[in-house]
């Protein structure tokens, strides 16, 4: 089953457009969604949430679409924002009991168990808590409303390493039931090498590609030659750079022709992610 | 709808505008002043302190992210602000009630407080209301211009209005002369006032809700 279906949105602004965005997300998974900074991860999740209007497209969750049905499939959808603080001088507490009168199937007990389980003091301000502990507090009140999917822009920047770790590897604790689907935008991209299970790669406003993770690196390889062997091949590279060794780029593997006694490796993402964007600034 | 009014009030409304209206009510304590202006605070230090509050706290976002739909969220900041309003009036005219056994002997003025000059309080806010809402959903987070020109059409209306009472001999005798003490009229001009209330707000909200749809957050 689906847990997400994204066809064909199109959103047009001044100075940035969203071009046929389709990608989908199966029940159970965990997606990592790249791109780098303003290239549409925010502006697609925001319509995920339905905070924007779409100049066209469809957006469905659990098979539903979210424009008929916003109230219940709000129900079930889990969001966090990393980069945006709401009423930082409340309590948790105070907070809380607030949301919780908004979600039909709240759970107190779970809720209780994850701020054990994060540590969450309800008596301290949001504004006390760390960078990490808001992640935590958002999934945590997610969690105990019974979200199945959980829509998370950049939860992870602006972590240190060991709280990245820890959510990662909570990330990957509350897909195993299989009930649980994770959208989480980001442009770190060895948090995807831990823990996500499909990559979704969207750059200037158009998705580049989507697939499983290890299909996903497979579809590109790293190519590294002599500067004499440029010109053989340069017309196939997404984009190179040279340097006094000779050059080195990215290939689409289809494109990729063994004969040509070039080196190749595997590219990871972050490699992938640079290429692209080179390429971008060779056509401006 | 009614846990986005506890949200509301629990959360984004500082306990200091529920004071407020027992603070600014007060001046009707003061002997023969423009009493207008009493009402008038809640517009010129509640309303833009309220929603510098919900701008500050990135209210609308939040907001938005809970299951409501976006017609909620405006009925439910119309309704804030008509309580709000409601409670300013109300002790206002308690207010009023004492000042006039204080000073039994007054000459005023200014309008008395007579039931049919709250009446015109209502009308005020009613004008209040329609510029206020209908301007500031446009945005959902842009309060500055929408609070200067409502607040600018208010006191338009509070000083054309006591301008007539000390110019026009009908209007001053209705409210501070004979008329005041003719209870009937000064309970109709009230009612009056409060329907011109209602009907504005409600026509204020329909407004809003149609600019706010199209809001992007």
């Amino acid at each position: 089953m689906l847990a997400l279906e994204i066809k064909h949105l199109n959103k047009e602004y001044e100075h940035f457009r969203l071009k046929d965005v389709s990608f989908q997300l199966e029940k159970g998974y965990i997606m990592g969604f790249i791109g780098a900074n303003g290239a549409g991860k925010t502006t697609t999740i925001k319509s995920i949430l339905n905070l924007i209007r779409l100049d066209s497209g469809e957006i469905r969750i659990f098979g539903r679409d979210l424009k008929q049905h916003e109230l219940e499939l709000k129900q079930v959808i889990g969001s966090a924002f990393g980069d945006i603080d709401f009423y930082t001088r409340s309590r948790i507490r105070t907070l809380t009991n607030v949301i919780k009168r908004f979600y039909h199937h709240w759970d107190e007990d779970a809720y209780n168990k994850y701020l054990k389980k994060f540590n969450l003091n309800e008596n301290k301000k949001i504004a006390e808590l760390s960078t990490g502990m808001k992640v935590k507090y958002s999934l945590a009140l997610a969690l105990s409303h019974g979200a199945k999917i959980l829509i998370l822009d950049e939860p992870t920047s602006g972590l240190d390493p060991v709280a990245r770790d820890q959510l990662l590897d909570i990330f990957q604790e509350l897909v195993q039931d299989g009930e649980i689907s994770i959208l989480f935008s980001t442009h770190i991209t060895s948090d995807l090498e831990k823990c996500a299970d499909y990559i979704t790669y969207i750059d200037n406003g158009q998705i580049i590609n989507s697939a499983v993770k290890e299909e996903f690196i497979d579809t590109y390889r790293l190519v590294n030659g002599k500067e004499e062997q440029l010109h053989l091949v340069q017309d196939k590279l997404i984009a190179y750079k040279t340097n006094s060794f000779g050059f080195t780029g990215l290939i689409h593997t289809v494109d990729f022709d063994p004969s040509w006694d070039l080196r190749s490796a595997l590219p990871n993402l972050e490699e992938i992610m640079i290429y692209f964007s080179k390429k971008e600034s060779l056509h401006v | 709808m009614y846990s986005l009014l506890i949200k509301e009030l629990k959360l984004s409304v500082s306990p200091i505008f529920y004071v407020m209206p027992f603070l600014t009510g007060a001046l009707m304590l003061i002997p023969g002043w423009l009493y207008f202006l009493v009402v008038l605070y809640f517009t010129f230090i509640t309303v833009p302190n309220m929603f510098g509050g919900y701008k500050s706290q990135n209210d609308l976002i939040f907001t938005s992210m809970l299951p409501v739909t976006k017609k909620e969220i405006v009925k439910a900041k119309v309704a804030v602000i008509v309580i709000l309003e409601l409670l300013h009036i109300v002790v206002a005219m308690i207010y009023g009630l004492i000042s006039i056994l204080l000073y039994p002997n007054m000459d005023y003025l200014f309008f008395k407080p007579t039931l049919g000059f709250w009446g015109l309080n209502f009308v005020m806010m009613a004008i209040f209301n329609l510029i206020f809402i209908v301007m500031y959903f446009k945005t959902a987070y842009k309060y500055g211009a929408a609070t200067f020109a409502a607040v600018a059409a208010a006191l338009l209306f509070a000083g054309g209005a006591e301008w007539l009472g000390i110019q026009n001999s009908f209007v001053s005798d209705l409210l501070k002369g004979t008329g005041a003490d003719n209870i009937a009229v000064q309970l109709l001009i009230l009612i009056m006032g409060v329907a011109i209330f209602a009907i504005m707000t409600i026509i204020a909200y329909h407004i809003a809700n149609k600019r706010f749809e199209k809001v992007e957050i």
